[in-house]
């Protein structure tokens, strides 16, 4: 009876920790590994201990890029030589797939269990566990390497609201509108504008029936002639059946989120001064804008349509004439797997909206995590990534470098994975019309917020008849109380 | 509540020939009635299989063909190009490659005669029927296993299941033992109490037993999954319990005058007698460990290597939700193996289920 | 109809009215009593582990703002969360969203293997082993599988089910992504599910005493009027024992709007089920304490609902036909 009590007893004092919070970072994980054999979706590289001197710093990746298999490669091939060219640290990677890294990364912190680095992650990424990263600032400045590299502002745009400095500029991911060659030769109109004009307005078929300004309304002009129905007929005609179409004109690829498409007709930053929700009208503009295109002139592609017809990746599937993405769908766009060479696109300039163009730019870095146990070897290493091994990874990763010294070879290394001859230059340019403020500014409830935000653009791709301003005022009210909630 | 096994046999007949003949005119009726139904149901199934062999293009191809089929095609000048059915103008038709498709005027190429060069065809490319032939895939199974490492996620469930299953019987025979044979303090507050945790909403309870687990690193091994079930369940613990009290306690008091303790009586006297019982609960923990799905996924988010089917398999879909057709045919490995044990030991199954109402 | 609870179905109704265990009454049982208490101590302490400590260890969560994530030490924040819980509108809208799909799912998960059961006791169908392990084995086939095959035959735009009714001039609805119509087909998925309900419903049929029946018949009954006043009586219990189980189905609501929807809660929150948004705010958000206050406010409905149901037990459910 003792031992059952003494069970009892301890598992009670479990819980009463549990409950009483605290970090119990002192905590060993035991798990179980029962078999030999390990996936390839997770592998944890153990690079033994016979050097016993060494630092180890675990490297997480998976919130952001990294896990495709070439990306591995190349990872694993920067650790290796990273290990090689010193022999006080351990670099010691930990992959992980990107739909269970947020997951699997939690419950590390959660059990006390922490990475010493995360990356490449985005500021969306990151945002989630805002506050958990280290200051780099005093370790820069005490082991006196230079940030001269960067452009000041890309570093600034590293700094936290609250003065602290949690990375450096790694890689971006600028914006622009990729086409469809073949559906734009079928449909016989010319193809978007290959560069910017001054201010970034540029004007569409210069020349032709079809010149104008190249704005949204010019987009959803031309992307109803390239919405074509099960019968052939186009979306400018009056019989044209929205219930059957088999090709569409305009989407935003991977990148549809409210805040993130709202984005791209006017930056914005939906806390008000006051603390409460005001999504800026730009915003709500563009969803009404969608909202038509998916129920009214039928371009743009339903949930329904998505899951059906375009099969998850619409731009790849050959069906979509236009869509509005970022560098990093490179990736995606060549399935080698099922035979998918990918050569049927090419990259033009972002469409304006009353006379701005906004290209959303992603910024990927690597972030240190506060719990880190060596935080000076942790800064080391990363600084390795961010520099030495920069062009390495970023060609793996698709992006473009945030060091202007490594873009001609970055170049070369896209032009070798898309060999028809891709208009980069247009992509390049469009940082200079990033968002500002980014549409990843961390703000109070950062999950909570974009949860809120993927219930309404649920509704919006599955409901035709959708009060949207409705449905955004409830939105709206929603999301003061997350921000109020959560405001520190 | 008593459920015996089936009458209907042994009811009295009614008199012969015009009861005869109505059962043999409203037999087929009613069998094809049920037969309809039973189709309908199984539809599903069906579409499965029919899916889990298409080609990828075929699958998102609005109205495309039921059958697995794929269109044809030939090469010319490096492209391949799709065959279509052309009506020309002079009433005859022909299978053409489609070369360069437009709005009014589209270009093909004659397969058999490409050296004639591009043909120019009026009309609306997209109301003509490609040539298809039938062209099942496969390799989609090859695929899906591979992709899924199904080996491993089969490893894991038979781990997870035959595991669990092996405590929960031995701990719910135990259980049900006292309850059965024994009077023990408490008794009916027990019962009481065994019927409420089968009500009780599971989440209740997942908040802290998570907690718990994450903070002394279990989360993301099995032992969460494996270790509850060594302590009796409630559903168990009923059913062996009602088998218990079949069992005439003269055999054990038989036992006991032997010399033998209350535990030598259970495994060598009782448990014999109740093979059939113990093989229903058996097949009903092993078919729910199995299937579950909550648990597994919360403790092994994150360790796909560990995971069981269920789990493995809706991984599957979000990381493949692109290709329908291996989604379906990892689908059908996930459900191939509890299928055709069934179909083997339905017998065994079924009666497992009638048995449970047994009580004498 | 997902009437499963996670351990699957056994066949004794399980009320406390049932005449529960007699105590052997020889003396040698009773001395033995004690021993008996050694061999139930497994469930004893699985109780404890569990049920109870988990369960009190809840309800004290529920006081705090215990965060699994981040490094703030957790906070005693009194009824804050409880608080919440009546002004959340997503507290609201789950619970409708529940309420929708169970008054649907309800009737259905009884109704339908009732039906089906009907019809495989008929004394004139053929091949009716046959019938009875085709109808039953849908319900072993892992609900992932099912769910995913589901989806694919009922999507609006490929789909089978919408071609077939495109044949016969109707366009079908967008069915999971339409916010009326995906709780019809969420109900089609858990038809799958009703093979244990099945089986349940044909042992208690076929153990209605034929007699009965002749008497019935002798009186000049429709086969209609035999299953309302002779079937229905006599099989009431097993329908009570379905209805509980699948209450607590509805209840524990989870696993098809997860893997269909990856817990988003589409299309628009419509199946952004109770049970799907405790797991948004415990596995998602991280906010322990509150998850904990959704959770046993859950419970707190689930016990009164149950309780109710079993009140209700004495007008309508007959146990004089058990022995």
């Amino acid at each position: 009876m003792t031992r059952w009590k003494s069970l009892v007893l301890f598992v009670a004092l479990m819980m009463v920790v549990a409950a009483c919070g605290g970090d119990s970072t002192t905590e060993t994980t035991t798990t179980e590994d029962p078999g030999t054999d390990e996936t390839t979706t997770t592998t944890t590289d153990d690079g033994g201990s016979s050097d016993g001197e060494r630092v180890q710093i675990r490297w997480f990746i998976g919130i952001g890029a990294g896990g495709q298999p070439e990306q591995r490669a190349a990872q694993e091939a920067v650790r290796d030589a990273f290990n090689e060219s010193q022999d006080e640290i351990e670099l010691v990677l930990e992959i992980v797939d990107n739909d269970v890294a947020y997951d699997t990364l939690a419950t590390q912190i959660a059990s006390g269990n922490a990475p010493d680095i995360i990356g490449p992650v985005g500021r969306d990424g990151s945002n989630s566990f805002a506050g958990l990263y280290l200051d780099i600032e005093p370790l820069i400045n005490a082991s006196g390497v230079s940030t001269d590299q960067w452009a000041g502002a890309a570093v600034e745009n590293q700094r936290e609201s609250d003065g602290t400095l949690v990375g450096l500029p790694f890689a971006s991911f600028p914006s622009a509108l990729f086409y469809n060659k073949d559906l734009f030769d079928e449909a016989g109109l010319p193809y978007p504008p290959a560069e910017y004009g001054p201010d970034g307005v540029s004007v569409y078929g210069e020349g032709t029936e079809y010149e104008g300004t190249w704005d949204f309304d010019k987009v959803a002009e031309i992307a109803q002639i390239l919405a074509v129905d099960a019968n052939g007929v186009d979306g400018t005609d009056p019989a044209f059946d929205s219930e059957n179409t088999t090709q569409w004109g305009f989407i935003w690829q991977w990148t549809d989120r409210l805040f993130q498409q709202g984005s791209f007709w006017g930056a914005g930053y939906p806390v008000a001064d006051d603390g409460t929700a005001d999504i800026p009208q730009e915003w709500e503009d563009e969803w009404h804008w969608y909202q038509d295109a998916v129920w009214d002139t039928g371009f743009a592609p339903s949930q329904t349509e998505i899951d059906g017809a375009l099969g998850g990746n619409a731009f790849q599937s050959g069906n979509v004439a236009m869509a509005g993405t970022h560098l990093w769908y490179t990736c995606c766009i060549r399935d080698d797997e099922n035979g998918i060479v990918g050569d049927f696109w090419d990259i033009g300039a972002m469409p304006s909206n009353n006379g701005t163009v906004t290209t959303n730019m992603h910024a990927d870095t690597f972030r240190i995590l506060a719990t880190t146990e060596h935080p000076q070897e942790a800064f080391d290493t990363m600084y390795y990534l961010l520099t030495d091994a920069a062009l390495e990874l970023l060609t793996a990763y698709g992006a473009a470098p945030a060091d202007p010294n490594l873009t001609d070879a970055f170049l070369a290394s896209l032009d070798e994975r898309y060999p028809q001859g891709v208009n980069w230059d247009v992509i390049l340019d469009s940082a200079a019309y990033a968002d500002s403020p980014s549409h990843e500014t961390a703000l109070p409830g950062w999950d909570a917020y974009k949860l809120t935000l993927d219930d309404l653009q649920s509704s919006l791709l599955s409901d035709p008849n959708l009060d949207l301003d409705a449905a955004i005022a409830t939105a709206e009210s929603n999301l003061t109380t997350i921000f109020q909630e959560n405001a520190e | 509540m008593t459920a015996t096994l089936e009458r209907e046999d042994t009811k009295p007949q009614a008199p012969p020939v015009t009861a005869a003949h109505r059962k043999r005119k409203g037999g087929w009726l009613v069998t094809g009635f049920t037969g309809l139904i039973l189709f309908v149901f199984l539809l599903p199934l069906g579409y499965m299989l029919v899916t889990s062999v298409k080609s990828e293009q075929m699958i998102n191809r609005v109205g495309g063909p039921i059958l697995p089929n794929s269109p044809a095609s030939f090469e010319f000048e490096g492209k391949q190009l799709d065959i279509y059915t052309v009506p020309m103008p002079d009433g005859s038709e022909l299978e053409l490659g489609l070369l360069q498709p437009g709005r009014q005027v589209s270009t093909f190429v004659d397969p058999s005669n490409p050296e004639a060069g591009a043909i120019e065809w009026e009309g609306n490319w997209r109301l003509l029927s490609p040539a298809d032939e039938l062209d099942p895939q496969w390799q989609n199974y090859t695929r899906a296993w591979d992709l899924m490492d199904f080996p491993i996620l089969l490893r894991n469930t038979l781990a997870i299941a035959g595991i669990g299953t092996i405590g929960a019987v031995v701990s719910s025979i135990l259980v049900a033992y006292g309850l059965a044979r024994f009077r023990v303090p408490f008794g009916r507050s027990i019962m009481v109490i065994l019927v409420a945790t089968i009500v009780l909403p599971r989440f209740v309870t997942l908040v802290p037993t998570y907690a718990v687990f994450a903070r002394i690193g279990w989360v993301g091994t099995w032992l969460p999954l494996i270790v509850p079930h060594f302590f009796a369940n409630a559903f168990n613990v009923f059913l062996l319990r009602q088998y218990f009290l079949t069992i005439p306690k003269e055999l054990d008091e038989a036992a006991t005058i032997d010399g033998a303790g209350p535990m030598r009586t259970l495994v060598s006297v009782i448990l014999p007698q109740m093979k059939a019982a113990l093989v229903a609960v058996s097949l009903f923990h092993f078919y729910f460990a199995w299937n579950d799905f909550f648990e597994p996924m919360i403790y092994l988010t994150t360790r796909p290597d560990l995971q069981p089917i269920s789990v493995g398999l809706r991984a599957f879909n979000t990381l493949y939700d692109s290709q329908p057709n291996l989604i379906q045919s990892g689908s059908m490995l996930a459900l191939i193996i509890p299928v055709v044990v069934f179909l083997f030991a339905q017998r065994v199954f079924l009666q497992g289920i009638d048995l449970s109402g047994v009580q004498k | 109809m997902a009437v499963t609870t996670e351990e699957g179905v056994t066949g004794k109704p399980v009320t406390p009215f049932t005449p529960d265990y007699k105590p052997p009454t020889s003396s040698l049982a009773r001395r033995r009593g004690r021993a008996g208490l050694w061999f139930v101590m497994p469930w004893i302490v699985g109780f404890f582990l569990w049920y109870a400590i988990p369960m009190i260890a809840s309800l004290w969560f529920s006081f705090t703002d215990f965060n699994l994530v981040n490094n703030q030490p957790t906070q005693f924040i009194g009824l804050d969360n409880w608080q919440k819980l009546f002004s959340d509108p997503m507290v609201r809208q789950s619970t409708l969203v529940t309420l929708k799909f169970g008054l649907i799912a309800l009737p259905v998960a009884i109704i339908f293997p009732m039906a089906l059961a009907y019809l495989l006791v008929n004394k004139s169908l053929r091949a009716r082993e046959t019938f009875r392990a085709l109808f039953f084995m849908p319900s072993i086939i892992p609900f992932v599988a099912a769910v995913l095959i589901f989806g694919g035959i009922m999507n609006g735009q490929i789909g089978w089910v919408n071609r077939m009714l495109a044949v016969i001039g109707i366009t079908g609805p967008n069915w999971f992504q339409d916010q009326t119509w995906v709780y019809p087909s969420l109900v089609f998925i858990g038809l799958w599910g009703v093979g244990n309900a099945m089986i349940i419903f044909i042992a208690s049929m076929n153990s209605v005493p034929s007699s009965l029946y002749d008497a019935a018949r002798i009186d000049g009954a429709s086969e209609w009027r035999m299953f309302r006043h002779v079937t229905l009586p006599v099989i009431s219990p097993i329908i009570f024992y379905n209805l509980i189980i699948a209450l607590i189905g509805i209840f524990n609501y989870f696993l098809v709007p997860f893997v269909l929807n990856n817990g988003s809660g589409d299309p628009g929150g419509a199946t952004l089920f109770y049970a799907l948004y405790f797991f948004r705010v415990g596995f998602r958000l991280f906010d322990m304490g509150y998850a904990a206050t959704l959770a046993w406010a859950l419970f707190v409905v689930a016990v009164g609902i149950t309780g109710l149901l079993f009140w209700s037990a004495k007008y309508w459910v007959h146990y004089e036909f058990e022995r």
